[in-house]
Order: structure tokens, then sequence, then C-alpha cells
């Protein structure tokens, strides 16, 4: 049942939310915007998609796995003992005004963290206690593709609950059971009107209809394997990357880590952080051998992981979502959308011979 | 897994003993301080395991003792970066973080009523050892069994305190090889590959399992090819760089293979139909 | 006309060369990309104007055992000099082609004066304008609200070093750096430029694009950023250590840095890292009177040392 809610209630919505999570949503920092817990003190800004989106509040750029100190073994002065303490920090928490291409992040890190062999206990965590309340796009950005990697600017994939902004407020509906759990909270919310339902309809169905055709990516897992070996492809595709992580760091889907030890005397952390294949020393081997050594080797890799690797192992999904803020954000404007049609495109040595 | 809620935690262990195997490789005898988990631990041979000194970080190694001979948790560890180098300045009684067993293993009950060619190069007879005590403790599970160890120099061979017991077990051939002539030295000199072609052993019924540096690895493959093994039939284990050691920080995959889990043992076979990324 | 002749030039010195490294248009009308260009139909989709921001110097170092070709806008140039002197690269493999710049655009700038920037279908560009068509309306904005900082003190609008100039040379719109941007700044107490920096270097996600985009950031692989041993900068999450690991950059580029200002505009999270860069260049001009990337012979100054320095009266003290 669609709900509606006041442009004007917004802020009210959230803080009586507030009291019962933790909210987390996109404001004006500095030149950009970022997902950061809601207070007083910030600009809510959600007439436009974040510079970054919400994937460091499931998946924090450094966490603490745990915490170990150092210390003299009583029994056995000649001995230290070492104690050490899991963290475990999560606690309910509101993501509000994602967009259905970083709420389809969640699914990818879901699937990658938590439907897999061994689960990855500090996301799963936060995953359970987080509730995603995402906005519709009633508007697509030059860089917007969700709809070619099976997305759409109303997608529901992710989310707990989708707003949907019309005249003077939105349309609220219920995704998931937390959600609906959600919408009986609070007094502002009043049943939506059909023509209030009508406009929404109109207006996701005008966003659906802007975007660029798709074109067919199943077919990409087979291409990318036969174009392994076709490093001279490799190569121009990569030419211009300068090695940076702001693709990966960016993408709502990456999901890669290092795991590293920091030390302050008897005290110390060990801690996860975002880490990316587009650096040098991710594959660096203590030998000195690399898989990877070269940019083209781990475009190769970035690419084949979205669009071949993961689809392969998850049923056919790619790891990626079409936001986009890869080719916005990248100081070179690599455009991945370019590097897989290129991929999609590009004739095969294989194949010639096999037409002959 | 030694946590199933939390795949990072290790367990504490305590160093039992320290063999000084060659200038840069030490051999680490561990046991677990929980003593019901030392107890009830098993593992299977080729599997590995991360050592955490806490403080500096974690590294993967191969678990090189038996399972066959749970007196200890056994790890050769050849110095290379930082947490080798705090590794190898542990002493007898000191706390480490063990994160074991991961990964897969040996095919040991494929390889049941057939003979075995052991391939090693180096710290690359680490993972090979492991397989070698498991077999002769079930002797009878399996046929001859030739091993040719090979390393640069004799000071370079690993487990050589072991070599009389490998020798002295029924139907097995330790061939030693190194790469140059050296005073005393009394057996092989030579690459591996060259031995092995030497050595000629027969590939019918037979598996071969090689260990060893990559450029090893390939010429050995080429010799083993040479002697009528197939691709189905050589095991290899590989190294990679790895931290979660659980497939999720997604570093050592090689295409959709995660070395961490579904390796570090794979065939030629399954080797070949993944993408070329060693 | 200016550009047609560019081309001409490049496809007539592309047979002697691996490729030529230019601009081209990108994912949209408003944002350029570099250009390959490896065959004379590539030249075709090459670029001139306001859009050009990248600084293709960054990619000369690892192409040094090739022979490539390189379009320059003044600044750009400077860091292929400053290669030079460090000899990073070799004078012989590669061909410098430059023609007149007017100033490039400040993406930033932009999407604040039109805050619909990323709906962009055209993009017209005048002498001293840039038209903007969104999907909705149409924006025209004065090159000079738009221009980068640095374009707007650029006294090299003319490639310093060119095999092939094309075009008729600009005039350069000052003669010395006013350095109004750094007194404005330095003119604040310690607090608040303290906690400025603090709230900036808070959103920053250590990608260090702004390292990987430096054309003379020359450590790449083995960055103390990442490094273990030496142990400078933790991986710990903080301002701390993103502040750190700027303050050790721009020391490392004190009297290197041409302030191409690269590392700003790589930045995704649009922190101004520049300034920090632009202090110490401002130092090392009084100190030594020396400007980076103007002279393939002259050596850097903190790169030598001399026993008595000109402007430091060490004796006197």
């Amino acid at each position: 049942m669609a709900k509606y809610l006041k442009n004007d209630d917004l802020g009210q919505w959230l803080a009586e939310l507030g009291t019962e999570y933790k909210i987390h949503a996109p404001v004006q920092e500095g030149r950009s915007i970022a997902f950061r817990p809601l207070t007083q003190d910030k600009i809510l800004r959600i007439d436009r998609h974040a510079t970054i989106g919400p994937k460091e509040i499931l998946f924090p750029a450094c966490e603490e796995l745990m915490h170990f100190s150092y210390e003299k073994d009583t029994d056995n002065p000649g001995r230290e003992k070492i104690r050490v303490q899991p963290a475990d920090n999560a606690v309910p928490t509101l993501i509000f005004g994602s967009r259905p291409c970083d709420a389809r992040g969640f699914d990818v890190f879901d699937g990658a963290f938590t439907q897999c062999a061994v689960k990855d206990n500090y996301y799963a965590a936060r995953r359970e206690q987080a509730v995603v309340v995402s906005i519709a796009c009633t508007r697509t950005e030059n860089t917007c593709f969700c709809n070619w990697v099976g997305g759409s600017p109303d997608g529901t994939n992710g989310s707990d609950v989708l707003l949907t902004p019309i005249q003077d407020g939105f349309v609220v509906q219920p995704v998931t059971e937390k959600g609906e759990t959600l919408l009986q909270k609070g007094s502002l919310l009043t049943g939506a009107a059909p023509d209030q339902v009508r406009e929404a309809e109109q207006l996701r169905a005008a966003a659906c209809a802007s975007l660029p055709e798709a074109p067919d990516f199943k077919c990409m897992p087979e291409q990318l394997y036969n174009l392994f070996d076709n490093m001279d492809f490799w190569e121009k595709q990569s030419a211009k990357c300068i090695s940076c992580g702001a693709c990966t760091y960016l993408c709502p889907t990456c999901h890669c880590f290092n795991i590293t030890d920091e030390r302050n005397g008897n005290e110390g952390e060990r801690l996860r952080s975002w880490d990316n294949c587009m650096s040098r020393q991710f594959t660096q081997e203590a030998s000195g051998h690399n898989p990877r050594p070269e940019k083209a080797y781990r475009l190769k890799n970035r690419v084949g992981h979205k669009f071949c690797y993961f689809p392969d192992l998850h049923e056919g999904h790619i790891a990626c979502v079409g936001c986009g803020r890869c080719i916005k954000s990248c100081p070179v404007s690599l455009d991945i959308r370019q590097v897989v049609t290129s991929a999609k495109e590009c004739h095969l040595p294989a194949e010639e011979t096999d037409n002959e | 897994m030694s946590n199933t809620n939390n795949p990072y935690l290790p367990e504490m262990a305590t160093v039992r003993e320290i063999i000084q195997e060659t200038h840069n490789i030490k051999t680490f005898r561990v046991t677990l301080n929980n003593e019901a988990r030392m107890k009830a631990f098993s593992f299977e041979p080729g599997q590995v395991g991360q050592l955490s000194i806490f403080g500096v970080g974690e590294s993967t190694f191969v678990i090189n003792s038996s399972p066959t001979r749970m007196d200890y948790l056994q790890f050769s560890v050849m110095q290379a970066g930082e947490v080798t180098s705090r590794l190898h300045e542990l002493q007898v009684g000191d706390q480490i973080g063990v994160r074991a067993p991961l990964g897969n293993w040996f095919p040991y009950d494929k390889m049941k009523g057939k003979d075995v060619v052991i391939v090693g190069g180096g710290i690359g007879m680490a993972p090979l050892r492991t397989l070698l005590l498991f077999m002769l403790d079930n002797r009878d599970d399996y046929g001859k069994i030739t091993v040719i160890y090979g390393a640069r120099s004799p000071q370079d061979l690993t487990y050589s305190y072991e070599f009389d017991e490998w020798r002295a077990a029924r139907d097995v051939n330790l061939v030693l090889t190194v790469d140059a002539e050296a005073p005393d030295w009394e057996h092989k000199v030579g690459l591996i590959p060259n031995i092995l072609l030497e050595e000629n052993p027969a590939s019918e019924n037979t598996v071969a399992v090689t260990c060893g540096p990559p450029i090893m690895i390939k010429f050995t493959l080429e010799a083993l090819k040479k002697l009528g093994f197939t691709d189905e039939n050589i095991y290899t284990t590989l190294e990679k760089r790895m931290k979660c050691g659980v497939g999720l920080c997604g570093r050592c995959n090689i295409g959709t293979s995660y070395v961490c889990v579904d390796g570090p043992v794979y065939s030629f076979a399954q080797l070949s139909k993944l993408p070329n990324e060693l | 006309m200016m550009l047609d002749q560019l081309k001409e030039t490049i496809k007539t010195a592309l047979p002697e060369l691996d490729f030529v490294m230019g601009w081209t248009t990108g994912y949209d009308p408003l944002h350029a990309t570099p250009l390959y260009m490896y065959e004379p139909d590539d030249v075709d989709q090459l670029i001139w104007g306001p859009l050009n921001v990248h600084n293709l110097a960054v990619h000369l170092p690892a192409l040094r055992h090739k022979k490539v070709g390189i379009v320059v806008k003044g600044c750009d140039s400077r860091s292929v000099v400053e290669l030079l002197q460090e000899n990073l690269i070799d004078r012989e493999n590669v061909v410098i082609f430059g023609a007149p710049c007017n100033g490039v655009v400040d993406m930033t700038k932009i999407r604040k004066a039109v805050p619909d920037a990323h709906f962009a279908r055209s993009v017209e560009t005048a002498d001293n304008s840039l038209t903007i068509t969104t999907d909705k309306d149409t924006h025209t904005l004065s090159l000079a609200e738009v221009m980068a900082d640095k374009c707007t003190r650029c006294r090299f609008p003319n490639a310093v070093e060119a095999d092939h100039f094309v075009g008729e040379k600009r005039i350069p719109a000052v003669e010395t750096d006013p350095y109004a941007d750094l007194e404005s700044f330095e003119s604040q107490g310690f607090a608040e430029r303290r906690d400025f920096w603090m709230a900036e270097m808070d959103r920053c996600i250590r990608c260090y694009a702004c390292r990987n985009a430096c054309p003379l950031c020359v450590c790449r692989d083995h960055c103390v950023a990442q490094s273990r041993e030496p142990h400078w900068v933790s991986q710990r999450d903080g301002v701390r250590d993103k502040f750190m690991f700027q303050v050790i950059h721009a020391i490392h580029m004190a009297g290197r840095c041409t302030e191409c200002g690269e590392c700003e505009r790589a930045c995704p999270m649009d922190i101004p890292v520049l300034l920090l860069k632009r202090k110490l260049g401002n130092v090392i001009h009084d100190l030594f009177d020396y400007d980076a990337g103007l002279d393939a012979e002259a050596r850097p100054p903190l790169l030598a040392f001399k026993l008595e320095e000109d402007s430091i009266k060490e004796k006197d003290w």
C-alpha cells in the first residue's frame, strides 16, 4: 500500500526515525556530497547523485576487525601474553536517500559476502541491522547506465522502501517486510491518493525511457574469456588509466579489501580497509612475481570481475550497477561502458579462423 | 574453520620448536593453546594456514606436518617480507595467531593404488613433505614413490635431517639434486626437469605432484608431458598473495577460482580451463 | 584552422612514432578524455580548446621505452621539461606538439555555475565563452568565470619547449604569479586554517588519484602511503594519516612542482590539495628565485647541494 509524505514533513519523519536508528543520508560536504550521520548542522542533498554512495556505511573504508594487547605473562615473566578482542559495532541503521543503483550495490555485496562458503560476519551484522530507504531517479545523468546491467531508475533490489519524488512530496512504497514495518512507524505518512501514485508511475516510466537503449551483455563472460590473452586490446583500453583507486572506491559494488595491523606500544588493531585491484601491490607476491604486473592486466581483471567472473559465480548477475561514478569521477574520464562494448564488438582472431 | 562466527579471528598458539632449515628458511612447530581444540584439530594434506604476528600482520603457509602426526602443526617459513622477517625472530614459547585449516588438499583418495612422482624445488618441498609423510603413514595405499627434490645448493635443501627416514621407507626412491657441483656432494647435479627426464619414471597408473618456483614448474610440466603424463594426472599447489584466506578479499583469483578456497591444489587439467594468469 | 594545422603536423610525424597523445571528446560533450593516436584516422578525433584539462605528461615516464608524441598546453610543457630535468624521460624519445592555450575550464566551477552540468546535451565553445545546453535549458558562461585558477595567473600559455608549435603565440595573462589565493588563505588564523584542512581532508577516500595524476610523483608503486617499511602512514581511519600523506607529497614536490593542478583536478572528492603545493612553490620561489619546469638544463634547487645559497644567509645568523 503506497503512502505519501509531504516535502515539509521529511525532516520531521527522519527525526522521528532517528530515535530508533542511526540515520545516514547524503549531505553537502565541502564541494562534494557524501553519506554522513544526519545531524542538525548538515544540509541534506537528495536533489542529485551523491559524489560517493552509501557503501561505506555497511562496508567502511577502514574498520577495526579486532583489538589486541600485549601484556606480561604473570606466570612466566619472561613471556608476553596476547589478548585479542574482536570488534562488534553494528547498530540499527537507516540509510536514507540512496539511489536504486546504490541499493543494488548491496545486493552484490550480499552475494559476495554472505552467499558464499565463509560469511563475512562484520558485513552481515551491519546489513542485518540496516534499513535502506531509496529514492527513485526521475532524471538520468549522462553517466547513468543502470538499465545496461539489469537495473532501472526505479529498481527496488537492495532497498526496503522506495520513495518517488512527486510534486510537493514523495510517494512511499514498501519493498520488503523490513520496509513495511518501518512505514508503520510515525504519524506523518498518509495514504497516497490514486493520482499521486499515477504521477509517480509516470515520472518513473519517463526516467526509464530517457536512458539509452541497453546492449545485450549476456555474451560478455564468454567474450571476456576469449579476449583474456589479447593484451593488445587491454593495453589500448587501459592506456589513459593512471592506476588510481577512484573508480573502485566510488564503486557501489567493489568490495576488495586489505588487512593490516597497526600497533602503538602494547596496543594495536587489525584493520580491514578498502583495497583496489588497480594498484600494483594488490597482487604483488613476496617472491617479486606479480600475476598482474601492468595496468592492462589490472583493468582486465576489474572488467572481468564485474562482467565475467562474478556473473559466472552468481547466476549471471553483473557486478556493476551502472551508477556511472567510475566514469564521472575518473581523472581521465575512462568510460567502462566503452571498454565493455569494445570488448563485445572486438573481433577475435579465433572467430576469423572459424569463418575461413 | 577455526571460528565459525568470525573467520578473521585467529586462535592463539605457542611456538614449541624452531628448526633452522637453511640460511633463510625456518620451520616452526606450534600447538594451539586451547588443548581441547588442538586435540580436535583436523586437516587434510595440502591445506594451508595463516600465521599472525599481532601488530605486524598475517601470512599464508602450508601446514607441512602430516595429519597422521598430530603432536604439533608445522610451518616452514622463508624470510621474504615483513611478516616472515618477524616470524624468523620468534623464540620457543612465543605466542602467535593461527587460522587453519584453509583451502583444498591433495587428492590422496584418487591417488590410492597408484605410483606417485613428487617433484619439488626449494621451499616448494614444504607441501610435498606433508603429502609424502601422509603416504608413508598409509604406505599400503600407494605404489612406488619417487621423490625428486632439488635446490640451488646442498645448503638450500630443507628437511635434510629426514632424508634417511624417507629413504628407509619401503619402495621410496629419493633423488636429490643441486644446480652446481659442491664439495662433498654425492648426489645429482643438474636442473630438476633434466633429472626428472633422466630418472624416467613410468607414467602409467602414476600421479605426479610438483611444487616450486614458477620457472621450475613450467619446465617440470614439459618434462612430465614428455614422459607421458596427462594434465589430469599432474597436480601442483599454487602460491598467491592472500589476505583474508577465506575467499572474500578478492585478490587471489584466477578468473572465477579463488586460490585460497578453491586451491591451492590444482590439476593442470583444471588450470588449463582457467584464464592464463599465474 | 589551428586545429587542422595541428592534425596535419601530427599526421606527418606519426610514422616515426609509436603513437601521439592528445585529447578527444569523452563520455559527454562537456568532458574531454585523453586520445591515443596510433593511426592517421585517430588524429581526426583530436580536439583543442578549454575542455582539454588533462596533463598528459603523467604518462611519459612509463613510456620511456617507446618513442611517443605528446600534445601540450603551456602548463603541460613545464611538466615535460621538469621530467627532462630529472632525467625521467629521454628527449630523443619524445616529440612535443605545442599550441597556444587560452585556458582550460575547472569542472568544479562549471558544476557550481550549472548544477545540471551532468545532463549536458551539447557544448559550444567560443573564444571567451562556453554554452552548455542540458536536457532542460541553455547556459552561456564566460570562460573567465569558469576557468581554472591556474589559467588566470598563467605566465606560459605557449609551450616552453616544443618540437612543433602550431598557431600564433599568445601573450600571457600576467607576468608574475601574485599568489593572491595563498595570501588570502594565510591571512586567517592558525585555528581557522587547521579547521579548514581537517574538514577538507576528512572526506579523503585515499584513492590516491592526486598522487597518480601528478606527472612528477615518481615513487608510484613504492609510495609511503602504503609502505609498511617505512611505516610512516598508517591505514587507520582518520584525518591525521590522510593529511600526513598530503604533507609528505607536497614536501616531495617542493621545487619540482609546476603547479599544473592535476592533483586537485583529479580528486574525486574535490579537496583543494593544490594549495599545499602552492605554499611550497611560493617558498621555493622566494628562497631560490627558481621556477620548476622552465629550463631542461636547470637543476631543481632541492635536488642539488650548494655550500652557499644566494638567498639563504646562514653566515649572517
